[in-house]
């Protein structure tokens, strides 16, 4: 097969999508982070232009030259996520961030590419359906980016890795009977997790059922995010004029809080336009890895698929109170230089994969 | 279906979840979370209105408002709270505790000023606004105070303002008073507080998630409270307290056509901008006082009336036909009721005389001789038409008086008729009767407001006529002239050449053995009568003496001034 550079070989639908996202993410970035930092708008623009040339210059490569390096990847990955707990800065009470020549970067959202690249490599030579040893064996590559997050503590991003993970071994074909057996077991250890849970996400998980009962302290921020998307009403509050946002009564509204801005300025026609260009995003993301041929390609296009909707879902559904705080950014939107620029890369990588396996 | 196509089900259910969420929130919902995010942002700070003045009848101001100066300090403009403190605590010489524990107290918004002294001279307040710039977050704050020009002169029917109690919050905000401002007691700050406190304006203020101010949204200018006229004189009124000194009592002048209260005095009196601070020494000090200089004696302490009584009584005996002016009662100097001697005042017995000697010389004989005749239920009944044990229509808080409502001996009647034993008169209702005789058998009702924000409140026409025919008034009248005019009258010291008095002079018995109560009820002129009045010096010997000297000056003041 010849590598085809020309315009027509890429999936001009998911470009749009993102191109969408990227946009409402600047011009909501602006008005969110002038009572934060103004120079957080610019730079959020400048990781959105260099997230999309890594993601046109990924775009433009065989996806599979990079699969003999995935162990080395993965390796690297471990090894940044072991020097997070060992020398990590400590923000909001939690340790995720690796100092860099001066740049912050998180090395649990390059952890999420290179394991699911590992995932996919290992599973697609695997029969379907897939013998329960190999869906085990998955699981050992799994687990230890998940549990290095877990400690960090960052429940949230771990569990993104739960969502890639299930998504891509379903995909390749695990027994529906091992699927109801894993879902007994999460059944009985979720309870027993609450023991080792640490004091706020308890209390995160306490103010998701009852806000109101610290309304100051737990619930606040959840109270707060409700207010914001509730008072935008059908048309929004108008851009800088979300006084949730402009008055700081929203915290965090930069980053994990990103999508209760665009409720509040933009209403629920500028929710449900955010939610449409997801809903593009990811539908072409499945069409991607329904036309490829290769099981490799195949599966590495579902991981990025599970990642992205997951990560949507949960940050969505956190904001409007339908699941609890946990930090999780709003793919392509929210603020963050590293999982903006991971995903972009993910982005090109499904457009790799619609080139060469179409 | 196959494994991609589930995936896909599964988060398009997912994503539906949330857009029917949305829906809820913002379409359903909206209006609920628009309230509660305006209640997040915006702030009602209250802007006070100008309380309305109070003027006399001539227009003299006996209550205004002027401006003081506190010091407060605006907490999202400190930057170092224990510099401006210290400075603070030298510049008043208060401990940076007591200091702090004001600042707590009086602290809101962080935006707003929370006063730590309230009041300042103003040449500190100078000195304060000149330094300023060392001392971020300190300032001056100017806000008007009420201020009695002529001090303690008519407090007790001014009224002053203080602090609401906490009963009274939950009652005033109803009204949309803000806890902090001061509600009117007493007099007439009490009686028209709601005209004279105005409307309060208010500014919006939008704050941010730290009650930061960060813009005004809109503001409703306050509306300055109603000017009240009174019908009181008040150079009459400092004049009667001159005249009284420091003589405890009280007294009423009043028009007897009309019934507006041209003077009333209690006394002693206090100073009325002493309740302005919440814990005032004077104030502790008024309150401990036995004499009671809170309490208005002219409508709210009812004495024995003693003899001034006798011209009610003299008109039931003359209405009854039991005595006319012409008949003659021997006094000897005591009379025998049962087994008891009542005496006269004048042990030596003042003879025979008439109904208008008897009024002259206070006899009590000849008036104890008559309510024999008249019996308990017509003296009873006269003293009741003429309003004791009756609310008078005072608009405030008043005492009624008493009268007996048992069956009475022989003897207490005979002591009723010459106002003693079970009978109790305020000096207001003392002064409306003597306004009976001279207006000629009206009783009027007394009132205080001549307009509210020029809107006349007054003008009544008069309650009631006694049932006393013209020659009956005309024959207590005599009798009263004489009082003054007669050279062996009771109060022939409150005769003037400047005009014409007449009255009578009462002293009454009291709880301690041997001190009176000093009373005088009159009129003047005696022909065209312009005022009636009633005069009690508590514990002030004969009535011949002090009140009737200060009836007097009354009167001849009366006579110079057009009212």
């Amino acid at each position: 097969m010849r590598l085809s550079l020309r315009a027509s070989s890429f999936d001009w639908p998911l470009w749009a999508a993102a191109a969408g996202l990227a946009l409402v993410s600047a011009i909501t970035m602006a008005s969110a982070a002038k009572t934060v930092n103004p120079v957080l708008a610019v730079r959020h623009d400048v990781w959105i232009v260099i997230g999309i040339g890594l993601s046109v210059a990924m775009a433009r490569t065989n996806y599979r030259q990079w699969s003999a390096l995935a162990w080395i990847a993965y390796g690297l990955s471990l090894f940044a996520l072991g020097l997070v707990e060992i020398a990590g800065a400590v923000r909001l009470g939690a340790t995720r961030w690796l100092s860099i020549f001066g740049l912050s970067v998180q090395p649990s959202e390059l952890a999420k590419l290179t394991t699911m690249w590992l995932l996919a490599r290992y599973l697609a030579g695997q029969p379907t359906p897939l013998p329960p040893r190999v869906v085990w064996g998955s699981l050992l590559l799994v687990a230890p980016p998940a549990l290095l997050i877990l400690a960090q503590p960052d429940l949230g991003s771990a569990s993104i890795f739960g969502a890639i993970w299930l998504g891509m071994v379903w995909a390749a074909g695990m027994p529906r009977k091992m699927l109801a057996g894993f879902s007994a077991g999460l059944a009985v250890i979720l309870p027993l997790g609450w023991r080792h849970m640490h004091g706020y996400q308890r209390d995160r998980l306490m103010a998701f059922i009852d806000p109101h009962a610290d309304p100051l302290g737990a619930g606040y921020t959840i109270i707060q995010s409700t207010i914001a998307i509730g008072s935008g009403g059908l048309w929004g509050k108008g851009w800088f004029a979300g006084t949730q946002n402009q008055l700081s009564f929203l915290p965090e509204r930069h980053s994990d809080f990103i999508f209760s801005v665009i409720g509040e300025e933009w209403g629920w026609l500028g929710c449900v336009a955010v939610i449409a260009l997801f809903g593009l995003l990811l539908l072409r993301a499945l069409r991607i890895a329904a036309s490829s041929a290769a099981p490799h390609g195949r599966l590495l296009a579902v991981g990025v698929f599970s990642w992205l909707a997951y990560q949507a879902f949960v940050n969505m559904g956190m904001v409007m109170g339908v699941l609890p705080v946990v930090g999780v950014p709003l793919p392509l939107v929210s603020y963050g230089g590293s999982s903006m620029v991971m995903i972009w890369i993910a982005l090109g990588l499904l457009q790799s994969i619609h080139r060469q396996e179409r | 279906m196959n494994r991609l196509a589930q995936l896909r089900l599964v988060y398009l259910v997912l994503f539906l979840v949330l857009v029917v969420r949305l829906m809820h929130l913002q379409l359903v919902r909206g209006v609920h979370y628009r309230r509660l995010a305006d209640q997040n942002r915006l702030r009602v700070v209250p802007e006070e209105a100008p309380r309305g003045l109070i003027l006399d009848r001539r227009g003299t101001i006996l209550a205004s408002n002027q401006t003081i100066f506190r010091l407060a300090v605006v907490p999202q403009d400190v930057a170092d709270l224990p510099l401006v403190l210290g400075h603070v605590s030298t510049l008043v010489h208060r401990p940076v505790d007591a200091l702090t524990r004001e600042l707590k107290k009086a602290r809101s918004f962080s935006f707003l000023p929370a006063t730590i002294v309230s009041r300042v001279p103003k040449e500190l307040a100078i000195q304060v606004e000149e330094e300023r710039w060392r001392f971020p977050g300190l300032m001056v704050k100017p806000e008007t105070a009420r201020h009695y020009p002529l001090g303690a002169t008519a407090a007790n029917l001014l009224g002053y303002l203080n602090q609401p109690t906490p009963e009274e919050l939950p009652l005033l905000k109803q009204y949309g008073i803000h806890p902090k401002r001061l509600v009117g007691r007493q007099g007439v700050e009490q009686l028209l507080d709601h005209a004279l406190q105005g409307k309060a304006g208010g500014l919006v203020v939008e704050v941010n998630h730290r009650a930061r101010q960060i813009r005004t949204v809109g503001r409703r200018a306050p509306q300055a409270g109603a000017t009240v006229v009174l019908t009181i004189d008040a150079q009459l009124q400092s004049l009667i307290e001159e005249a009284f000194g420091a003589q405890p009592g009280a007294a009423v002048v009043l028009d007897p056509q009309t019934g507006e209260v041209l003077a009333m005095v209690s006394l002693p009196s206090f100073a009325p901008e002493a309740f302005v601070a919440p814990d005032s020494a004077l104030v502790s000090q008024y309150l401990r006082d036995e004499r009671s200089p809170l309490v208005n004696r002219a409508v709210y302490s009812a004495y024995q009336p003693g003899s001034i009584m006798k011209i009610v009584t003299a008109a039931a005996a003359l209405e009854h036909r039991i005595i006319t002016p012409k008949t003659s009662i021997v006094c000897s100097g005591a009379m025998r009721i049962g087994d008891r001697d009542f005496h006269c005042w004048n042990r030596d017995g003042h003879g025979p005389m008439t109904l208008s000697e008897a009024l002259m010389q206070s006899c009590n004989v000849y008036f104890m001789t008559i309510a024999r005749r008249l019996g308990l239920e017509p003296l009873r009944r006269a003293q009741e038409t003429i309003g004791f044990s009756h609310t008078t229509g005072w608009p405030l808080s008043e005492d009624p008086g008493h009268l007996p409502r048992r069956r009475l001996s022989e003897g207490e009647i005979a002591l009723l008729s010459i106002g003693q034993g079970e009978i109790l008169a305020t000096p207001l209702q003392a002064a409306l009767m003597a306004a009976v005789f001279a207006n000629g058998g009206w009783l009027v009702e007394p009132w205080v407001v001549k307009t509210v924000a020029d809107r006349p409140v007054g003008k009544r026409t008069p309650r009631r006529k006694m049932p006393w025919s013209p020659a009956t008034i005309e024959a207590v009248r005599a009798g009263m002239r004489a009082v003054v005019a007669d050279q062996y009258g009771t109060a022939h010291r409150a005769v003037s050449e400047r005009i014409t008095i007449a009255g009578k002079t009462g002293t009454a018995q009291t709880h301690v053995a041997g001190r009176t109560h000093a009373w005088f009820v009159g009129f003047c002129p005696v022909d065209q009568p312009r005022a009636a009045l009633a005069v009690l010096a508590e514990f002030g010997g004969s009535g011949g003496d002090l009140p009737a000297e200060i009836t007097k000056s009354i009167c001849e003041y009366l006579s110079l001034a057009p009212l």
